[in-house]
């Protein structure tokens, strides 16, 4: 154990750091949740990938530097330290990428992972639908084989950020016959197809920030498919494997949010409120305790000791943390906490957005769910 | 940047662990609880034989040399065996405090048993079998104690009068006895933490109500999965102040209160769910959980509870 910086690590801290500040842009970008926003984020997303930051952890040849995961929480440490935008793509570099990485055929990494670094191609992930949601084996969309197209049908919803990205990854039933979880499979769509039906709609801010896709006789390759034929469930669990463990939600972002919290407590804290106090010390050292934990699993990891179901506590931890952070700030803002524009929107906004985190990427109860029956060993529930 | 133990820390551990499984079993905790030492002097005899009472010793003076890091594990396994008497006190402060004195050699081979009296407090747990006492600035030998009846009955507790003393200023590589203490209590109470989850789920899988297993509702799966979240998430701030503390980093008594204030809050948590499986049982003399959740609630109190230690860590973050 020695939990210092190599000159190494160091040495990458800084080479990052000296190029975020020459490159982040000093005012803070529309969100991303609206048309011009998504355009802004998109240009930023290549200029990243230009100076290969976008994806650091991938392999140099798909635009990458080949980093090991300390490197990239270093990097997303530096990232969240320069105020640096908002990831558009991160679905498809956090998510769909690591997954291609593992079972995507060589031509299937060439062909999406350079243009998904650099943001040429923004991905949407068509997972839910109406009546799938924690339940997500129970999906309904349809693909049928017609000679080397699946053809497409069915209805998916919550697409985040599907508004305006390129393609999507979905999850589709192949075999009617098949139960549940068997019988799906995993396929790579453009979003611009004729059959495709995009329909924006609002979040708990106002933005269009998720949509829903209807499918109606959408006729994709074959060649689309990632893994096997029938065994899209495997391939979806590694996915959320990733979105749950380290990747989606990094330390380096809760840390950010606690120093800001700790700065507007000292600035409009009431100091004389010691459960105030307290209350700040704790999320303190809960963004602390994650990144601590992060750290020892991205070294085990490195050491071949891969992270298994234990990747549903991250998901709870960081999903409930982000909630009481935001509470507290707005604690703090008082009257302020009101209002959707002003000075202290920031907040506002992100208390907003905190509340979803222990709904997406699986409940909060599916993941005390996960953890009683894969970690703890219960016995299954009905 | 590594954040793991080596293959010995871990192997030695497990040999703990495997050690404890035999020696160190429920049942014998209940005899000392009830046959009113709050000691046995065999496990201590085996603790010692394997190294682990002198593992913070220089092996200059006999003792393993190791370090806060290589000491962390053992707490935890000790924790997890609920592992009666001052071992704590003697393995994490008065042998490396006293090594080099002339104190040291009977300490380090365990022949003599060493307690600590923190400053401020009126009582002295384990001073009925410690044959020294370790104080802020003497050693107290040949002291009477009486018995002040504590909770947990592996940490008897005792008021002391008398002794003789002897000049000594403990310090523990730059730790006061106090922040040592807090530091392997709090690996000690994830060690407790864990077991108690262990002991719950096993109940869980077993016992049945309305013909299924109780661990199959989701009330209980709940439950235990957010003691479970607590547990995992106090560790590695426990491990990573025992890393602060081996380097003698600028930052080590803020990481030891952090790891005491989340470990005293999960064992905390983690008892009160698990007594909660156990439905009647748990509010049971015979169920083997109480030697686990009284031992937690002595130790989250001892050392500076989760208050005083959030406060002290306030003091850095929001100075
Ligand atoms: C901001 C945001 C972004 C999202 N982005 C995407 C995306 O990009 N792509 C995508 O495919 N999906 C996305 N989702 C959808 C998300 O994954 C689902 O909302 C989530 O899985 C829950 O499904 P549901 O909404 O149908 O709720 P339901 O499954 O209907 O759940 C409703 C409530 O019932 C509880 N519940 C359900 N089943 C159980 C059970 N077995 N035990 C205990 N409690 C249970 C749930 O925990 C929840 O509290 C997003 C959601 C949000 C909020």
């Amino acid at each position: 154990m020695d939990l210092r910086e190599t000159a190494d690590e160091s040495a990458f801290r800084l080479e990052a750091r000296t190029w975020l500040e020459a490159n982040v842009p000093a005012e803070p970008l529309p969100s991303f949740d609206t048309a011009e926003g998504f355009a802004r984020h998109r240009q930023w997303e290549k200029k990243l990938y230009d100076g290969r930051w976008s994806a650091v952890s991938w392999p140099e040849q798909y635009g990458g530097r080949g980093a090991d995961y300390i490197k990239w929480l270093i990097f997303e440490e530096e990232y969240y330290r320069a105020g640096a935008p908002g990831r558009v793509n991160q679905n498809g570099i956090f998510l769909l990428g690591p997954t291609i990485m593992e079972v995507g055929t060589e031509a299937q990494k060439e062909r999406f992972l350079p243009t998904m670094a650099s943001s040429e191609i923004v991905w949407g992930q068509a997972w839910s639908e109406p009546n799938a949601g924690s339940d997500l084996a129970g999906i309904k969309s349809k693909a049928l084989r017609d000679g080397d197209d699946w053809i497409l049908n069915g209805q998916k919803i919550w697409a985040s950020r599907a508004v305006w990205a390129d393609w999507c990854f979905g999850i589709f039933r192949t075999d009617p016959e098949a139960e549940r979880h068997r019988g799906l499979t995993f396929i790579l769509c453009p979003l611009d197809l004729p059959g495709i039906t995009v329909r924006p709609i609002a979040q708990l801010d106002g933005d269009t920030g998720f949509a829903e896709i209807f499918f109606d006789d959408v006729r994709v390759p074959v060649e689309n498919t990632l893994g096997e034929v029938n065994k899209g469930w495997g391939v979806a669990m590694a996915t959320a494997g990733f979105e749950r463990g380290v990747s989606l939600r990094s330390p380096a972002r809760f840390s950010e949010a606690v120093n800001r919290l700790v700065a507007l407590w000292k600035r409009l804290g009431d100091k004389s409120d010691t459960a105030l106090a307290d209350a700040v010390t704790d999320v303190w050292m809960q963004a602390e305790g994650y990144r601590l934990h992060t750290y020892q699993t991205v070294t085990g990891m490195l050491e071949g000791r891969p992270i298994g179901a234990e990747a549903s506590l991250n998901k709870i931890f960081w999903s409930e943390m982000d909630v009481r952070i935001h509470e507290i700030a707005l604690q703090i803002i008082g009257p302020e906490a009101e209002r959707m524009e002003g000075p202290l929107e920031r907040w506002v906004d992100g208390f907003l957005f905190s509340l979803s985190g222990p709904i997406y990427a699986g409940t909060n109860e599916i993941q005390r769910n996960i953890i009683a029956d894969r970690v703890l060993q219960l016995p299954k529930g009905m | 940047m590594k954040f793991s133990f080596t293959d010995d820390q871990r192997l030695f551990a497990e040999g703990l662990r495997e050690l404890l499984a035999n020696e160190c079993p429920p049942t014998l905790v209940r005899d000392v609880w009830e046959n009113g030492t709050g000691h046995s002097p065999e496990l201590w005899a085996h603790l010692s034989g394997m190294g682990v009472l002198s593992m913070l010793a220089p092996e200059a003076d006999g003792g393993m040399g190791g370090s806060f890091v290589d000491a962390i594990l053992l707490f935890q396994e000790l924790g997890r065996a609920a592992v009666p008497g001052p071992v704590l006190e003697h393995m994490a402060v008065a042998v490396p405090a006293l090594a080099s004195t002339t104190f040291g050699a009977s300490l380090i081979a365990g022949d003599s048993i060493a307690t600590l009296w923190v400053d401020d407090s009126p009582y002295v747990a384990h001073a009925g079998v410690a044959d020294l006492i370790l104080r802020d600035d003497h050693v107290l030998e040949s002291f009477q104690s009486t018995d002040a009846h504590g909770m947990d009955g592996g940490r008897r507790l005792f008021t002391v009068s008398g002794g003789d003393r002897t000049d000594a200023t403990p310090n523990v590589a730059g730790l006061d006895p106090f922040d040592a203490m807090a530091l392997a209590s709090a690996a000690y109470l994830i060690g407790l933490s864990e077991r108690m989850i262990e002991i719950a789920a096993e109940y869980a899988r077993v016992r049945e109500q309305f013909g299924k297993p109780i661990g199959s509702f989701q009330a209980v799966k709940h439950l235990m999965s957010d003691a479970l979240l607590k547990v995992e998430f106090a560790k590695a701030p426990t491990y990573r102040a025992a890393f602060s503390a081996s380097i003698g980093a600028d930052t080590m008594v803020r990481d030891i209160s952090m790891a005491k204030a989340l470990a005293s809050e999960a064992a905390y948590r983690t008892s009160r769910s698990t007594m909660q499986v156990h439905g009647g049982i748990g509010y049971t003399w015979e169920a083997d959980l109480q030697l686990f959740m009284k031992k937690s609630w002595a130790l989250m109190r001892s050392y500076g509870d989760a208050n005083f230690h959030r406060r002290r860590v306030s003091g850095f973050v929001l100075a």
